[in-house]
């Protein structure tokens, strides 16, 4: 594999101690790389791309199983395979891309060794084992329990072990993270601060530690209960502990798909936060009020008062949110900070449109940044309150929304970063960069509208998770305001064209890591990597006014959602 | 800078005029939006309920049976009917895969809902008004709902329950008046019919038990999924099941057994013995149920041969 490494290969000796790593200077950054590291951080993406590849492969069979006249799959396949696209698309594909970031995050950037290569192999092994257990029992029919599993729907045990040695896996990984801080801070590699791109990483492996935490603590008893030692699974009980895993992981996404928007930003423009402190702290609140996220999906359930609900959403000021929405700031004020230093100056909007846009990892990150906060991040918001919830628990807008936050907020941001990972990771350079600066656009257009047409419908009533929306074997039935045939013909629409993307995207990824001419220096390389963004000249007023109205017109989006879903919420039955 | 450690002096930069000024606005609207839900208990009219009581499944099947033979005024699609009091105590049971009963509720009047499930999680979604509750078994959830228009209603299960899940369907029907109850062909349900009264010792009549045999498909919810009018979306119908020859896997191993009362009460009773071929993906729940009632259930299936 040698012939893969270019650039000088060097072999140091750290001052401190006789810890010397097998490395190369990256010829393009100037970042030592681990080799041992690099190795890792290239299995863990490529197993991340085939999890999303099997992910979106059940996606669109499902997409036009929902498409009533179409209606593909048979019942049993499609309970099947909803199974199978949650596991694989929300657990799998991102879990073995963070931990692949995070590896990323905590040598190459630290200019640090890989505290532990072994055991960075074992963690690499049982999550794959993990995977390929999960998915067998899935596919064989012993765990049609969709992703969530709630009990007493019982499925076969070694599903609940495949996602348990998966998860004991990435709990590893995680270690291994703050192993290679530890080293990276004690032989002092990178200066007294961490850069804030680690800095976010670091919160999201700290919300990754509870998280896990949450996953064993009701796996583990599942799993015992589907091999008949435990007599019962309490339902409730089981619902709130699994969404401290189902939905805290959430976060983890959050926070590292926000550490990778300040990357780019450093890139694509040498940008960076105008204010360090106010982002750092904005993680830190991710950490601190995310503990009961499970409370949002417990409003319209029994066995918890209101006052539980109300107080364990908010913290009575919902600060978790109030951390995406500094982000929400912080963000493209760090990229039109950068633009302005660089002279990009004219009127409000000039940074914006002189800004990189064929670049692909910007695209994507500017893209994943819309539909984060105007499709997720005012439905979540909304949506999450106690009252609210009541119109859309459980219907397909529930998915909608999460479409919005973890597929083109996550996903697309992940696979924008791709696009860097290939040449400085991979050491390959892209083939077919034209279909790369189209694929992000594609994807955002096609998963807007599937995420929009899915909300819509869901605020119509249709259920999440059915096979079949004439109700057909069913005492009555019902027909849903005729509206919704336009919705699911643009769902289905919005579902071809993200599908589509998709494989462009992977194919990309696949021919050029595989079949990409390597290598040789700075001139091969496609993307920009920007220098810093001069120094600012002092001024006074504003730093971002640009995106100071974006934010407001954010805001005012935020409010008319919010006032329409509590005027339809007002004209509901009463009930107490 | 995010890749390198900050510039010196970061952590005493002042925050600009603008990031202030968006991160007060923010920090207003996330109390605000607290303070919304509270207030929208004090005055607003749809706000889940804090009331749960604890029950088990089989206690909450029995309160269920116990309130539909007392309330019940017909039968629609072999669900049974209840036109409830208003201001009384309603209680609705989902299962795999049906909710029962259908509900006769009048405009602006209210119920006390108390909602459980007899087998898995299910999602109480009632549609078109779109007011969506998650259910649990052995969890009664009291819900009090004032319907505020009138129309017929349909209950949708939300929450996956298994391979029949989107053929989980039921019925709410809001009258102002009497008179409405023609619109759902419900005109002679006004009041119940009087049920055979179970007296101790008496030997009862063929016919008899015939009609109890009915009652108890109709409440235990067999019509669910054996229909009686000859069609098999889930179960085997049970027109013209007696006396046939029916094909079964015994273990996974095919097998001819006759229908026959030795047979049907070993079906109910150990659902999973005898799996009949073709329904293989739904196999019926286990039914507890007393011998006399499966007397008359034997009897109910063989009066429909005739």
């Amino acid at each position: 594999m040698s012939n893969i490494i270019h650039g000088d290969i060097e072999y140091t000796e750290s001052p401190q101690e006789q810890t010397g790593f097998l490395h190369r200077v990256c010829d393009i950054t100037g970042f030592k790389v681990d080799l041992s590291s690099e190795k890792l951080i290239r299995a863990n993406a490529v197993a991340a791309v085939v999890s999303l590849l099997l992910a979106v492969t059940a996606a669109i069979l499902l997409v036009f199983t929902r498409y009533q006249p179409i209606h593909l799959l048979s019942a049993e396949w499609y309970y099947r395979l909803v199974t199978f696209h949650g596991l694989n698309a929300l657990i799998f594909w991102i879990i073995f891309f963070e931990i692949a970031g995070l590896y990323f995050g905590s040598t190459v950037i630290l200019n640090t060794r890989f505290c532990a290569p072994r055991l960075g192999w074992i963690s690499f092994g049982l999550m794959v084992l993990g995977l390929i257990i999960s998915n067998y029992i899935i596919l064989i029919g012993q765990a049609d329990v969709m992703l969530t599993s709630y009990t007493p729907l019982k499925a076969h045990p070694l599903y609940y072990l495949g996602i348990i040695l998966f998860a004991v896996g990435a709990l590893l990984g995680v270690v291994l993270f703050f192993g290679n801080l530890m080293i990276a801070r004690r032989e002092n590699t990178y200066g007294d601060s961490l850069p804030l791109f680690t800095y976010g990483l670091m919160t999201a492996a700290i919300i990754a530690v509870i998280t896990l935490a949450s996953g064993a603590l009701i796996y583990i008893p599942t799993f015992l209960w589907s091999l008949g030692l435990i007599d019962n699974i309490d339902p409730a009980m089981y619902k709130l502990i699994w969404w401290g895993l189902g939905h805290s992981s959430q976060q983890i996404n959050v926070a590292a798909m926000v550490s990778i928007w300040y990357m780019v930003s450093f890139l694509s423009v040498g940008g960076t936060s105008i204010n360090e402190k106010v982002s750092r702290t904005a993680f830190v609140l991710y950490i601190l009020f995310i503990c009961l996220a499970s409370a949002h999906h417990l409003l319209t359930d029994p066995g918890v008062s209101s006052a539980w609900k109300v107080w364990n959403t908010s913290y009575a000021m919902y600060l978790a949110v109030l951390a995406s929405m500094i982000h929400a700031f912080a963000v493209p004020s760090s990229y039109e900070s950068a633009q302005r230093r660089w002279g990009y100056n004219k009127g409000l909007f000039e940074w914006l449109s002189k800004a990189p846009w064929s670049n692909p990892a910007f695209s994507s990150t500017i893209l994943a940044i819309i539909g984060f906060g105007f499709i997720g991040g005012t439905t979540g918001v909304i949506f999450g309150m106690e009252q609210t919830n009541i119109i859309v628990h459980n219907t397909i807008a529930i998915p909608g929304h999460f479409k919005g936050t973890v597929v083109i907020g996550t996903t697309l941001t992940f696979m924008g970063i791709t696009y860097y990972l290939i040449p400085l990771i991979f050491r390959r350079k892209i083939i077919g960069m034209g279909w790369a600066r189209w694929q992000p656009w594609l994807f955002f257009i096609g998963l807007a509208l599937l995420s929009i047409s899915m909300i819509v419908l869901g605020q119509l009533g249709v259920p999440r998770r059915h096979w079949d929306s004439t109700f057909s074997g069913g005492p009555f039935t019902y027909n849903f305001n005729p509206a919704v045939d336009f919705f699911w013909t643009l769902m289905m629409l919005g579902g071809s064209i993200a599908f589509i993307s998709v494989i462009i995207w992977i194919v990309i990824v696949v021919v050029s890591v595989l079949w990409g001419p390597k290598m040789t220096g700075p001139k091969d390389m496609q993307l920009t990597i920007s220098p810093l963004a001069p120094p600012a000249k002092s001024h006074k007023g504003f730093e971002a006014p640009g995106t100071l109205v974006l934010t407001f017109v954010f805001l005012l989006v935020f409010l008319a959602l919010f006032f329409l879903n509590w005027k339809w919420l007002a004209a509901t039955w009463y009930v107490k | 800078m995010s890749l390198l450690s900050p510039a010196e002096g970061w952590y005493y930069k002042k925050v600009s005029k603008d990031e202030k000024m968006w991160m007060i606005i923010a920090l207003i609207l996330c109390i605000m939006l607290f303070v919304w839900m509270v207030m929208w208990h004090v005055y607003g009219k749809q706000n889940p309920s804090s009331t749960t009581y604890k029950t088990s499944t089989v206690e909450f099947a029995e309160l269920t049976e116990a309130f539909i033979k007392k309330n019940m005024v017909g039968v629609d699609n072999g669900i049974p009917v209840v036109r409830p009091n208003p201001n009384s105590d309603v209680f609705v049971m989902g299962e795999m895969w049906r909710w029962s009963p259908v509900l006769i509720m009048e405009v602006n009047q209210s119920y006390k809902l108390h909602i459980s499930s007899k087998d898995v999680v299910h999602g109480l979604s009632i549609q078109p008004v779109n007011m969506n509750f998650q259910v649990y078994p052995s969890y009664d959830y009291l819900l009090e709902f004032k319907p505020t228009e009138p129309g017929e209603y349909k209950v949708i299960c939300n929450e996956f329950c298994g391979i029949g899940h989107a053929g989980m369907i039921g019925k709410i029907v809001v009258i102002e008046k009497d008179e409405d109850l023609k619109k759902y062909g419900y005109e002679n349900f006004k009041k119940a019919p009087v049920p055979i009264i179970a007296e101790e010792g008496r030997e009862y009549s063929e016919a008899e038990k015939v009609i109890m045999g009915e009652q108890i498909y109709t409440l235990k919810g067999c019509g669910a999924c054996h229909k009686t009018d000859g069609t098999s979306p889930i179960g085997p119908t049970w027109k013209g099941l007696y006396g046939k020859e029916e094909k079964v896997k015994v273990d996974g191993k095919p097998a001819t057994v006759l229908v026959d009362e030795e047979y049907i009460r070993e079906s109910i009773l150990e659902p999973s013995k005898k799996i009949t071929v073709g329904f293989e993906k739904t196999i019926m729940p286990k039914m507890p149920m007393k011998d006399d009632e499966i007397e008359y259930i034997t009897a109910f299936i063989k009066s429909l041969n005739k």
